[in-house]
């Protein structure tokens, strides 16, 4: 879980698009999972965005994220399939659980679909300087500065929150609960206490930062302030293009 | 002129008062020490000094400050924010960039720093710091005492009038530790910077600033010259607090009947009393 | 008890730690010193396991940690992280108390009375939620919680940061203790009032490697190897040796008692000499 990205050095293509090209990218990688049911179609913008990591020299980074994000996939594969009733019944389990055949596609269909739609996010995360995104939407296309530091919080939520789970995760381990455990079932029933002092945890974290923002004077942050330039390049409308068959691919399947 | 006058606050949920009837005048330029065990709320003072409190915190303020002309609970935030700077004890929540350059900007920017003062800035903050060599890493990848110190640079870059520390240098090295000193010190003579500064290292805070204030309980046990509140040893007991080795040395050659001269409170007046203890003995 | 044998570590291409090698006895009390960056911390977390060696080889209590599940060795090393807030995870001081006794085989009964004995030792209320408490009881409950299943080495990562000197002294008091019963510690820390005071032994690290391992005092007297890791000796020792030209009795003192035996030393000769 340690994983989820956060920002690693690089001076790849990736690494030097444009940050705004970077959210749309992954802005429209997001809403095409959403749009489509199709399983195939959510395991080729997966299987490209371990290209594109591994273009931009994050191969094995990549395949470590993807794990944590299938670990996640799967307790909310867990969680659904025996939650849900309709459809005919295909297996009984003791305690009146039982899995139905609508449950177990609408469920695989829901965490694909969640994997598919965040590994887009981790890459861009991981490829984009935390203060990259604020500043285009600040600078290109006029956002007030509030709302890309809300926006920025919004997104960078997930890592925090994989991060704190580690840390809790951690100390937990240390005073002898078996995170370490080769067991599946059993690793993914100890982590499920973990999750609500993360979100806690996370909560305050991100609080502390936009209280930290304002005590630096984010509250006069305006276009003029941002010293850096963020220019377009030819990758960049390469990357356009390829979100436009994103687009259309989406639209057809 | 900072002027604290009747503070008291109680964090909203809480049973007891953090602070109470704070009563403290500070003048520009002052290097003042603000010690005390931990809950005594020195932490709730720095918070008051810089406008968290009332702005983000909410509690019940009672009191007032005021940071010159202003007074910080009808200041807006950004106003308060152009005059105080603060490096909170939570380093790692204070950090907002990917790397530590970005980090450097984000304050400046918003201050509205001019171009071609911006890299002279950035370049003199890190090397106080000691941390030149960090600027282009990312943050992820720093210690919890280097992410301390970039944390204090980018607070220094800003040149605020006043200076708000807390814990600043809770997990740095003694060198690191006396570095940030040193810098706080430039800052407070070169450029007439105000300097509050919550620390446990007493040892540190007797030797470079001008007084200190000991707090107990939300309230402020005692309060002056440096040298002066060291004379009150059996009081600092009282509320918790230790006293360089010096100090502590002092008082037990006092007790033998060894030494009769004043208070020492640096390693630099140590040696001075243990010259003289030894010429003393030697006749 | 605890092994390092030309252990190396690294992230990201640069080793933090280069083929270091020392080994800590039962009973022993060793403080981990060295600048910011150093490697401490990443030390302590392969010593408790957290991490694992890229090459070389750590073993505690004779188990190498590459072969052992880092929750299985919880029963024989307790680890206080520097960050202490950060380990606490249930709401009241006595549930986190039980957290570290539920996983280290201890029955229903006896994980009951550990937790009245820590409660009773760091004079610690269980009902109260940690967050509600102030950093420096947070710290006394978080180390009660390591220390409640009796671990045979504790490995402390700065426990004495951001206490105020009357809580500094009770955590190192109890600490202190604890070791003469028999338990081995390894206490990573800046501070060197504490190092000095309580310590026996003195391990510096320094670009990547252990630059000094002796006796506290030997190594606090070793300035050239202090200021190269960033250190400085503790006051009493900076001051003997700023004042060593004053005879034997003044260089070697280590404490305040040595120096105020050494003035009524050096008195008591004068007259001796005084005709």
């Amino acid at each position: 879980m340690k994983d989820f990205p956060d920002y690693a050095a690089g001076d790849s293509a990736l690494h030097s698009l444009n940050p705004l090209t970077k959210l749309i990218l992954t802005f429209v990688l997001c809403v095409a999972c959403f749009l489509t049911k199709d399983h195939i179609f959510m395991a080729s913008v997966i299987l490209c965005d371990v290209c594109l990591a591994a273009a931009a020299g994050m191969f094995r980074r990549s395949l470590r994220v993807l794990a944590s994000l299938l670990a996640l996939a799967f307790i909310l594969f867990f969680v659904q399939v025996l939650s849900v009733r309709q459809g005919s019944v295909v297996l009984s389990l003791p305690a009146g659980f039982y899995l139905t055949d609508c449950g177990v596609s609408s469920s695989l269909t829901s965490a694909l679909r969640m994997t598919a739609a965040l590994t887009p996010l981790a890459l861009m995360l991981s490829v984009t300087k935390m203060s990259g995104l604020p500043n285009v939407l600040v600078k290109l296309l006029r956002v007030p500065y509030r709302y890309a530091f809300v926006l920025t919080a919004a997104i960078r939520f997930m890592p925090i929150f994989f991060e704190e789970t580690a840390r809790i995760m951690e100390a937990q381990t240390a005073r002898g609960v078996e995170h370490d455990t080769g067991s599946f079932l059993k690793k993914a029933r100890l982590m499920l206490p973990v999750c609500a002092p993360a979100f806690a945890s996370s909560v305050r974290r991100i609080k502390a930062g936009a209280v930290s923002a304002r005590l630096r004077g984010a509250g006069l942050r305006t276009r003029e302030c941002v010293y850096k330039n963020y220019p377009f390049g030819a990758p960049d409308a390469a990357a356009f293009f390829f979100c436009a068959l994103v687009t259309a691919a989406a639209i057809i399947v | 002129m900072i002027r604290i006058d009747g503070l008291g606050f109680c964090y909203q949920g809480a049973s007891k008062q953090a602070l109470s009837d704070i009563t403290l005048d500070i003048r520009d330029g002052d290097f003042i020490g603000v010690t005390g065990p931990s809950g005594a709320g020195k932490t709730t003072l720095a918070f008051a000094l810089s406008g968290v409190i009332p702005h983000h915190l909410k509690g019940e303020f009672s009191g007032s400050v005021r940071i010159g002309d202003i007074d910080t609970a009808k200041a807006s935030p950004e106003e308060i924010a152009r005059r105080v700077g603060i490096v909170c004890q939570d380093a790692e929540g204070q950090l907002l960039a990917s790397t530590a350059e970005d980090e450097m900007l984000f304050g400046l920017e918003n201050f509205g720093t001019p171009r071609e003062e911006i890299e002279d800035r950035i370049s003199y903050a890190l090397d106080s710091a000691g941390i030149t060599d960090l600027r282009h890493r990312t943050i992820s990848s720093l210690s919890g005492g280097q992410k301390r110190k970039l944390a204090f640079a980018s607070i220094t870059a800003l040149r605020p009038e006043v200076i708000v520390l807390d814990e600043p240098t809770a997990d740095l090295d003694p060198q690191s530790s006396r570095r940030v000193f040193e810098t706080l010190r430039a800052l407070s003579v070169s450029r007439g910077a105000t300097v509050i500064i919550a620390e446990q290292k007493v040892m540190l805070l007797c030797e470079f600033a001008d007084r200190l204030a000991v707090m107990d309980g939300g309230r402020i046990a005692l309060e002056g010259p440096v040298r002066e509140v060291l004379r009150q040893g059996d009081r600092l007991e009282e509320a918790g607090v230790g006293m360089p080795g010096v100090s502590v040395l002092s008082r037990r050659l006092k007790e033998a009947g060894l030494y009769s001269g004043d208070i020492p409170v640096s390693l630099a007046e140590g040696e001075r009393m243990m010259r003289k203890a030894a010429a003393d003995a030697a006749f | 008890m605890l092994r390092f044998e030309n252990v190396s570590f690294g992230y990201g291409g640069a080793d933090v730690l280069a083929n270091v090698s020392f080994e800590i006895a039962k009973g022993e009390f060793a403080v981990l010193m060295g600048g910011n960056g150093a490697g401490k911390s990443v030390l302590c977390r392969l010593a408790a396991g957290l991490l694992k060696p890229s090459s070389g080889k750590v073993t505690v209590g004779g188990h190498n940690t590459m072969h052992v599940k880092t929750s299985a060795l919880a029963s024989l090393a307790g680890f206080l992280f520097q960050d202490s807030d950060r380990q606490i995870c249930r709401g009241a001081v006595a549930a986190e108390i039980m957290l570290g006794l539920e996983n280290t085989g201890f029955d229903e009964k006896s994980r009951r009375k550990r937790c009245e004995v820590m409660l009773e030792m760091f004079g610690l209320d269980g009902r109260r939620d940690p967050f509600s408490l102030s950093g420096g009881e947070r710290r006394k409950a978080a180390l009660a919680s390591v220390l409640a299943p009796e671990p045979g080495l504790l490995i402390l990562d700065e426990p004495t940061a951001g206490l105020g000197c009357r809580e500094r002294t009770a955590v190192m008091d109890i600490i202190s203790r604890l070791n003469e019963e028999g338990t081995t510690v390894l206490m990573a820390s800046q501070d060197m009032e504490a190092a000095a005071g309580y310590a026996r032994r003195a391990l510096v690290l320094n670009r990547g490697g252990v630059a000094a391992d002796g006796g506290v005092r030997d190594v606090m007297r070793r300035g050239e190897v202090m200021r190269e890791a960033s250190l400085l000796p503790a006051q009493i020792p900076s001051l003997a040796a700023m004042i060593g030209d004053l005879g034997r009795s003044f260089e070697n003192a280590f404490t305040i008692d040595d120096m105020v035996s050494a003035v009524l030393r050096s008195r008591n000769s004068g007259r001796d000499a005084a005709p």
